[in-house]
């Protein structure tokens, strides 16, 4: 083996089938559709179906939700950090806006919560960008500090002022009619996003938005002003997590200061490198393991930290490019030796 | 005193460098020439051991599978597989590419840390070398190395690799960007260095015309392939070097 190693290397080729999938041949034979749609059907049909197979685990239901809620944040925080280059520490902050839009509209308007979520979603990405607006000249470390602060800042006015409910937060929110819909409304909600942000990023906005992400100086002297496609950008990420923050209002029928907290934040950047980043599906990927491994290991007592902490270090140290970049090339190409 | 043997080098299934032999012997220059995308930047960070970290980085982040084959042998020793730190250690140093000064330091400050492998009095000699060599750099020594002009930087450049006491120094690209006067003004100091400190010197570069008369032996690289090699007399009558080289 030694010998053999020396004058031979490993090569890395694409498929054949993934050659010909990429070009008119896409549907030329059942295998080759079968190729391209079998993991696409897996994720959709397998989110679709996640409610009905856990019907018979209800506490595993509300996790399912929960694993939805988290990734609609990783994948905003993907989009907004591998395609904008925005790493935006602010999920909690978008969480807690879109939480207490609905409980606003749904306690002082009496509107149902069909109607109150995705008004939530709309108004509390305006507030959010609104707010972030002053952010956006900043870059790096620094967008990443200052959008930390926010989730932070409003818990503490919210107390200080003792405004919406002060520290009890909104109660006596209005449930959905029923667990499907709840469920239902958060997995389609996130497949339709998926889909949406999987197409934006290769139009022509998209390339806009990595440009940014790569060279924003240049984009500036293509006469683009980057502040308004920074805005977008955040406008579609904060959007996604008011979504979720205002689902998670009706599912406990409360608003309240927990909603800022600091693992909305923290979470999908977890499940982003453990997913890989800059894949959009990954990160969802991610959420699904990071929040099963999180209830497996609830037995486990405060080690549960512990436990999950030395997880992601592994991850970070030893498959740093995540599952979903690794799984692509596995099932895309493969690999042999050649004699040089 | 140094040799490397048929290195390969794939960037995944592209390949870099292909069988490419060079030798080296003490109180040489060495020069390798190539147009873009030739294979010479990628050999200096093959021969530094730059390759070996990029090589990993790749692998950790899932990237370009990269490839080295072949050997290095310098004094006698394997170092094929050695991390760039260790072959710094040895006395392989590179001036690397685009001069990577550190920009928020001063030019004393710059020379330095290049200085890290040297003990005091080294230290002390080097400096009084490299500010002798390089007089331009006495007036701006407390000047931030971001502030300086593409030649100063240069030679800042090559005085830093120099307070590491390189054995064989590897100069990537040191004329880049520079105006002619003072690509002959370096080219003379790159002659001095090799009289003076009696390293060996691997220069790889573009432009031909001030480095060609300073080489004792040269190569030129084409598509990652050693193609033609020679002293610098055969060097310039080949009909196919003069024609690509010198415009004749």
């Amino acid at each position: 083996m030694a010998n053999q190693k020396k004058d031979h290397r490993k090569e890395r080729l694409d498929r054949g089938i993934k050659v010909r999938t990429d070009g008119v041949y896409a549907i030329s034979h059942w295998t080759e559709m079968t190729y391209l749609l079998a993991p696409r059907a897996l994720l959709i049909g397998g989110l679709l179906a996640a409610p009905l197979i856990l019907s018979y685990f209800p506490y595993w239901q509300r996790v399912l939700s929960i694993i939805c809620i988290y990734a609609l944040l990783a994948i905003g925080f993907d989009f907004l950090a591998n395609y904008v280059g925005l790493v935006s520490l602010g999920g909690g902050f978008y969480v807690g806006v879109g939480a207490y839009c609905a409980a606003l509209l749904n306690s002082h308007l009496g509107l149902p919560p069909i109607v109150t979520v995705p008004l939530a979603t709309l108004i509390g990405g305006i507030i959010c960008t609104i707010l972030f607006l002053p952010c956006l000249p900043l870059r790096g470390v620094y967008f990443a500090i200052v959008s930390l602060m926010f989730p932070l800042l409003a818990a503490r006015i919210i107390e200080a002022l003792n405004i919406f409910g002060g520290t009890d937060g909104i109660m006596g929110l209005d449930g959905f009619s029923s667990g499907w819909v709840e469920q239902y409304v958060l997995v389609c909600a996130l497949l339709v996003s998926l889909f949406v942000l999987r197409r934006l990023v290769i139009e022509d906005v998209g390339l806009v938005f990595r440009g940014v992400k790569d060279n924003d100086q240049a984009v500036k002297a293509s006469a683009i002003n980057i502040t308004t496609y920074k805005g977008i950008a955040v406008f579609i990420s904060s959007a996604l997590g008011c979504l979720g923050g205002a689902t998670l209002a009706h599912i406990y029928n409360w608003a309240g200061l927990s909603q800022f907290g600091l693992d909305y934040s923290i979470i999908p950047i977890a499940a982003t490198v453990v997913g890989g980043g800059g894949t959009l599906v990954g990160p969802v990927i991610g959420c699904i393991l990071l929040v099963w491994l999180s209830e497996e290991l609830r037995d486990l007592g405060t080690l549960r930290i512990a436990v999950y902490a030395l997880v992601l270090t592994a991850f970070i140290v030893f498959k740093s490019e995540g599952i979903m970049n690794f799984a692509t090339r596995k099932y895309q190409q493969f690999e042999r030796w050649v004699h040089i | 005193m140094f040799e490397a043997r048929q290195l390969m080098l794939f960037y995944e299934n592209m390949l870099a460098l292909n069988n490419v032999s060079l030798q080296c012997e003490a109180d040489r220059i060495v020069g390798v020439f190539g147009a873009n995308s030739a294979g010479k930047s990628t050999l200096m960070y093959t021969l530094s051991g730059i390759m070996e970290d990029i090589q990993k980085k790749e692998q950790m982040a899932g990237g370009e599978r990269i490839t080295i084959r072949g050997e290095i042998i310098f004094q006698g020793r394997d170092v094929t597989h050695l991390k760039p730190s260790l072959r710094a250690r040895a006395g392989i140093i590179l001036c690397p590419e685009r001069r990577r000064i550190f920009p928020e330091c001063t030019v004393v400050e710059n020379l330095m840390i290049g200085g890290y492998l040297a003990n005091s009095s080294q230290t002390e000699e080097t400096l009084g070398y490299v500010f002798n060599l390089f007089p331009a750099l006495t007036r701006i020594s407390k000047r931030l190395g971001g502030f300086l002009s593409g030649g100063e930087q240069q030679m800042l450049a090559i005085g830093r690799s120099l307070m590491a006491q390189p054995r064989l120094l590897l100069l990537d690209e040191p004329l880049l960007g520079l105006s002619p006067m003072i690509q002959y003004m370096l080219a003379k100091s790159i002659k001095e260095i090799r009289n003076q400190r009696g390293a060996a010197i691997i220069v790889a570069e573009q432009y031909a015309r001030p480095i060609m008369p300073i080489i004792d032996y040269g190569y030129i690289l084409e598509n990652g392939a050693a193609v033609v090699d020679g002293t610098n007399k055969e060097l310039m009558d080949n009909p196919d070097v003069k024609s690509a080289y010198f415009g004749q």
